[in-house]
């Protein structure tokens, strides 16, 4: 290694080039996630093309000579298509095909999967008219699911599972082996070589912290006057930076004792949680109307209430969350007791003190040297040192130059036990307040004001300790059904998720709350499990449901039911006149609805309905008349 | 054999009809014990090329040989798997033109083939039989008396529970049958209640499954040729028009006393004169509201929409006074509904709108869908959601739009998959814009 000035000069400013490259990756990486992959409105129906008319069958071959008016366009040789002949009052589905050749308002189709004689037959006796398919019409509609798993490249809760802390609360509070351990062991890994680089590479919310600071942070700097009180000097700041073990102390004792709060704290959830109540919305306005953005709630107010403190302590001082609050940076500055890099400072330092005073970190002590837990490797210290006097090198390397490497000092054995004692006190806090707000739930843990919970969410008490309230299956859920609650069912289901059939009922063609879930306290479903799976149980109200009260016709509930292919919903005929015979009036009375409880899912489709037309709409009832209930 | 060559036949043969197609008709019977009508147009060793024409469309249905049981060429039986035979075939009777699974135009049978039709299929069971389980709830009073005794009430009264659970709710609907099904047998020990449950029964088939041959059949059995007691004389007749011999069905309708319900039935006979004749003769009466409305469907039918508009106008003149109040209201209602139907689509004409833009709303998912459609030189120039609430709305806020332009008009439109409600909102509105500036 040359001691030459220059040299130097040229490495240092590459070594920030890097990180700050490395940090807009890595926040790019969060927002296409969010924005994009998780974004559902990409997703388009599969296409049906209708009207077309089979001229010629091949009762051999199974090939089809069509006719129809969709522009060639629409088909591709190779592709697949399904077909049902509509003719008759109901589809007759004739299987599946593959386009060998498409040309204007023609197409040459072949039979595929099933030639037996009884099929080819058919395709002969089929007069038509077609409708054609994109997908197979049997398995009903699945472009929400379709539409994620294309763009999921890589996982979309990657992010959340490198949060060690979500990870291991939700664990430890669950009692269960999660599979972001895996993910959030191998982040720990990385910080032997480059300890809490998590913080200063790749966590988003250090990345906006950066950008807060660099650009509002400057400002309101420079606009206050000089020396004015409220900033914080480096060295009174020295106390703060035992405040996120107590944090990361408080997190685990609540998980102990069964309660999830690091989902409320920890830096990925937070600042997930932030996006998704701040700029979600925004995003949703400007493609698909202001209308579709659902009213905010305490709970929205409180997280992006949090979100804003964290971005404005930084007023005190730059990156003030990371260095003194983050409990999940409290578990990288830990995790750094075992690095295998370390910063080190030879003798051509001057003591000009630009270190210390830059470091975002507090990591570098009065002396210069380096406090080991929380030096995060950012190399700030070094691209300000004016005598190239700091190294970053292995930590078991030995060099003659050094003066102050990072050994770990012996420590005041009465401070060493002061720390101790509190941390523990605060854990026992942390625990206590965990088994208060566990037992303030379970005293209610269903009953008609339980939440209704996304469709494969755990059992009640183990949804509450694995959800870590990030906020991505509100992102994922067309039409914003899931959203989070407020305090309505208690602190402990603060920013859970909640279906919500007054605003948007749960979609059939959508199973992505499952998939994006970072914990599993929603599980993963398939679509055709997800359209089996129960979130409650709609009840009609027959002293308001129009048709049941003999007011008015009203199918609204029926026909949306039916759309979604659950036909949960059926008729009974209700104030029957009879005519002079004792015979029943043709058309006399009303359809109402019953809803037939094997079949009903609790979607809530029926709800939205009935409260968009005859609540807001029309002013004709209060609430609606058909509500799901918890089962 | 090639997809080529199967091509080359299929246009040979295309352009051969386009010119001096003889008329014949010929069978193909399958294995299976299906049989096509249509004219053989080409066979060869392996298989045997059939011209099929349904609903006035032409059709080309190639069967291999090892599929094919029978085939009658203009009467004469003729070796399926006998290559090449070409036997001389007087080109005398027209073509039956039937098809499998009812096309639009209704097949022609003779008394003969009608009444073996009702027996054959009369006498067994339809092939969904198994499928349904024999439900129905405890409470029903088997005994089924009739009138039933006491208020209404759906869970004891078979009648009342077939009109308020069964008819309501198709997926019952053969539920409802396999009950009556069941009931025949319970009281075979008593001829009159078997009447009963036979015409029920003819009443199901024909009302919820359209399965005219075995309606026919147990209308038969409970005797409604005999004496119409029951009231279902005029189904019957349906029956038989459906069954392919209209003749059967004016011959029945002279036989049995007149109803309202007669207007429809020839109206959708094509016997539009005989239709309004009667319906002319039954105005003064109680029923006035029945009749004008049934002479209006006639119209309608028969594709006379301004006449029809003036029966439907005649509707809504009856006052909805007196004992038949409700009935006469409802009918109001349906005239009203049919009036608007015509105005906004039947009667459509572009070319009578003149130029400019026009705005209409009509209800989408949770709120009114306004469209702001351009008219110039009797075309839509273009069509504009200018406001909406809608959620499930995908593309259709353009697809529809677009198709409409495309067809340049508003029959015929295909909703947009995932977002029906939205596009049957853009459709409305659109006609009713149109329709609104037409002159």
């Amino acid at each position: 290694m040359s001691d030459r000035p220059s040299h130097r000069r040229t490495r240092r400013p590459a070594a920030r080039v890097i990180r700050r490259a490395i940090q807009a990756l890595a926040l790019a990486g969060f927002v296409v996630l969010l924005f994009y992959v998780v974004f559902p409105y990409t997703a388009r129906p599969a296409r049906v093309w209708a009207g077309w008319t089979p001229e010629a069958v091949d009762a051999q071959t199974g090939r089809v000579e069509a006719v129809g008016q969709t522009a060639t366009s629409d088909f591709a040789p190779g592709q697949v298509l399904y077909a049902q002949d509509t003719s008759g009052t109901s589809a007759e589905p004739l299987g599946a095909f593959r386009v060998l050749e498409a040309g204007p308002g023609r197409l040459r189709i072949e039979a595929i999967g099933d030639l037996s004689s009884d099929r080819l037959d058919k395709l002969a006796g089929s007069f038509g008219p077609w409708t054609l398919y994109e997908q197979d019409p049997a398995a009903g509609p699945s472009h929400y699911a379709r539409d994620l798993a294309a763009k999921e490249v890589v996982p979309a809760e990657l992010y959340l599972w490198l949060d060690p802390l979500a990870a291991v609360s939700a664990a430890l509070a669950g009692r269960v082996w999660i599979w972001p351990l895996a993910a959030a062991g191998a982040v720990l890994l990385l910080c032997l070589l480059v300890p809490r680089g998590f913080c200063t590479y790749l966590c988003p919310l250090g990345t906006i912290i950066d950008l807060f600071d660099a650009t509002i942070g400057r400002l309101v700097r420079r606009l206050r006057p000089a020396k004015a009180p409220g900033y914080l000097p480096a060295t009174a700041a020295t106390p703060w930076r035992w405040v996120k073990y107590g944090l990361l102390a408080a997190v685990l004792g609540a998980a102990a004792a069964g309660a999830m709060l690091g989902g409320w704290v920890s830096a990925i959830p937070v600042v997930t949680r932030a996006m998704v109540f701040l700029l979600a919305p925004l995003q949703t306005a400007a493609v698909r109307g202001w209308h579709q953005v659902p009213p905010w709630n305490a709970g929205h107010g409180i997280s992006v209430a949090l979100f804003g403190l964290v971005l404005a302590l930084g007023l005190l001082r730059p990156r003030f969350w990371c260095r003194y609050l983050c409990p999940t940076g409290a578990v990288f500055s830990l995790g750094s007791a075992l690095r295998l890099v370390e910063r080190r400072v030879d003798q051509r330092c001057t003591e000009c003190g630009r270190c210390q005073a830059q470091c975002p970190f507090d990591a570098i002590r009065d002396d210069y040297s380096t406090r080991p837990l929380d030096c995060a490797l950012c190399r700030t210290c070094q691209s300000v040192c004016p005598a190239g006097a700091i190294q970053y090198t292995w930590r078991l390397a030995s060099t003659s130059q050094a003066v102050s490497a990072a050994a770990d000092r012996p420590v005041d054995r009465r401070r060493f036990l002061a720390a101790t004692g509190s941390l523990a006190a605060t854990a026992a806090g942390g625990a206590v307040f965990g088994w208060a707000l566990r037992v303030s739930n379970a005293a209610n843990p269903t009953g008609p004001s339980s939440p209704l919970r996304p469709p494969g969410s755990l059992p009640e008490p183990q949804f509450l300790a694995l959800c870590v309230r990030c906020g991505e299956c509100f992102r994922a859920c067309p039409n914003d059904a899931l959203q989070p609650a407020g305090f309505e069912h208690g602190l402990a289901a603060l920013w859970t998720p909640q279906l919500v059939p007054d605003w948007s009922g749960c979609e059939p063609s959508c199973a992505n709350c499952g998939q994006v879930c970072p914990t599993g306290a929603i599980r993963p479903l398939k679509i055709d499990q997800k359209r089996t799976v129960c979130v409650g149980l709609a009840v009609v109200d027959t002293a308001t449901c129009l048709p049941h009260a003999r007011q008015e016709e009203c199918r609204l509930c029926f026909e949306e039911c039916s759309a979604a292919g659950y036909h949960a919903i059926e008729f009974l005929r209700v104030g029957t006149e009879v005519d002079d015979r004792g015979m029943p009036i043709e058309d006399s009375g009303f359809l109402a609805p019953v809803v037939l409880a094997e079949r009903c899912t609790g979607c809530g489709l029926c709800q939205t309905r009935c409260r968009a037309i005859n609540v807001a709409q029309r002013g004709l009832l209060a609430q609606s008349a058909i509500r799901v209930e918890p089962r | 054999m090639p997809m080529s060559r199967f091509v080359l036949l299929v246009a040979a043969v295309l352009a051969g009809l386009a010119g001096t197609a003889p008329v014949r008709g010929d069978t193909v019977q399958l294995v299976n014990g299906t049989k096509i009508q249509g004219t053989v147009v080409a066979r060869d060793s392996e298989s045997i090329t059939l011209q099929v024409t349904v609903g006035g469309r032409k059709f080309l249905r190639k069967y291999p040989l090892s599929r094919v049981r029978a085939v009658v060429v203009e009467g004469e039986p003729t070796q399926p798997a006998e290559p090449g035979t070409e036997a001389g075939r007087p080109a005398s009777r027209s073509a039956g033109g039937a098809s499998p699974k009812g096309g639009p135009q209704p097949v022609r049978r003779t008394r003969a083939e009608v009444e073996a039709l009702i027996e054959r299929q009369g006498r067994t069971l339809p092939d969904w039989w198994d499928s349904v389980p024999l439900e129905y709830p405890p409470t029903l009073d088997l005994e089924w008396p009739e009138p039933a005794p006491g208020p209404w009430n759906p869970q004891r009264n078979i009648g009342q529970y077939l009109w308020d659970v069964i008819h309501p709710n198709p997926g019952r609907w053969r539920q409802g049958i396999r009950f009556l099904h069941f009931l025949l047998e319970y009281h075979k020990k008593n001829p009159e209640k078997q009447r009963q449950i036979m015409n029920a029964l003819g009443q199901k088939y024909f009302m919820l499954l359209q399965d005219y041959a075995r309606a026919a059949y147990w209308f038969r059995k409970a005797g409604v040729e005999r004496d119409d007691r029951f009231w279902s004389g005029v189904q019957l007749a349906e029956c038989y028009w459906r069954l392919g011999n209209k003749a059967m069905a004016l011959d029945l309708l002279d036989r049995i006393e007149p109803q309202f319900s007669m207007i429809k039935l020839l109206g959708d006979m094509g016997e539009t004169d005989r239709a309004l004749e009667f319906a002319q003769a039954n105005t003064e009466g109680e029923g006035a509201d029945i009749a004008y409305l049934y002479a209006g469907d006639a119209c309608r039918v028969a594709g006379k929409n301004r006449q029809a508009l003036q029966f439907y106008q005649k509707v809504l003149e009856v006052p909805a006074t007196g004992r038949f109040k409700a009935r006469i209201e409802r009918n109001h209602r349906r005239a009203q509904a049919n009036i608007e139907a015509i105005r906004l689509f039947d009667l459509l004409d572009l070319a009578r709108v003149p130029d400019g833009t026009y705005r209409a709303s009509s209800l989408g998912y949770e709120a009114p869908v306004q469209v702001e459609v351009v008219v110039k030189s009797g075309r839509i120039e273009s069509v504009r959601v200018t406001e909406h609430r809608e959620k499930q709305f995908y593309s259709s806020l353009t697809d529809t739009p677009r198709k409409i332009i495309e067809k340049q008009s508003v029959v015929g439109i295909d909703a947009t998959s995932g977002a029906t409600i939205t596009s049957e909102a853009i459709i409305n509105a659109t006609a009713k814009a149109l329709a609104g500036a037409m002159q």
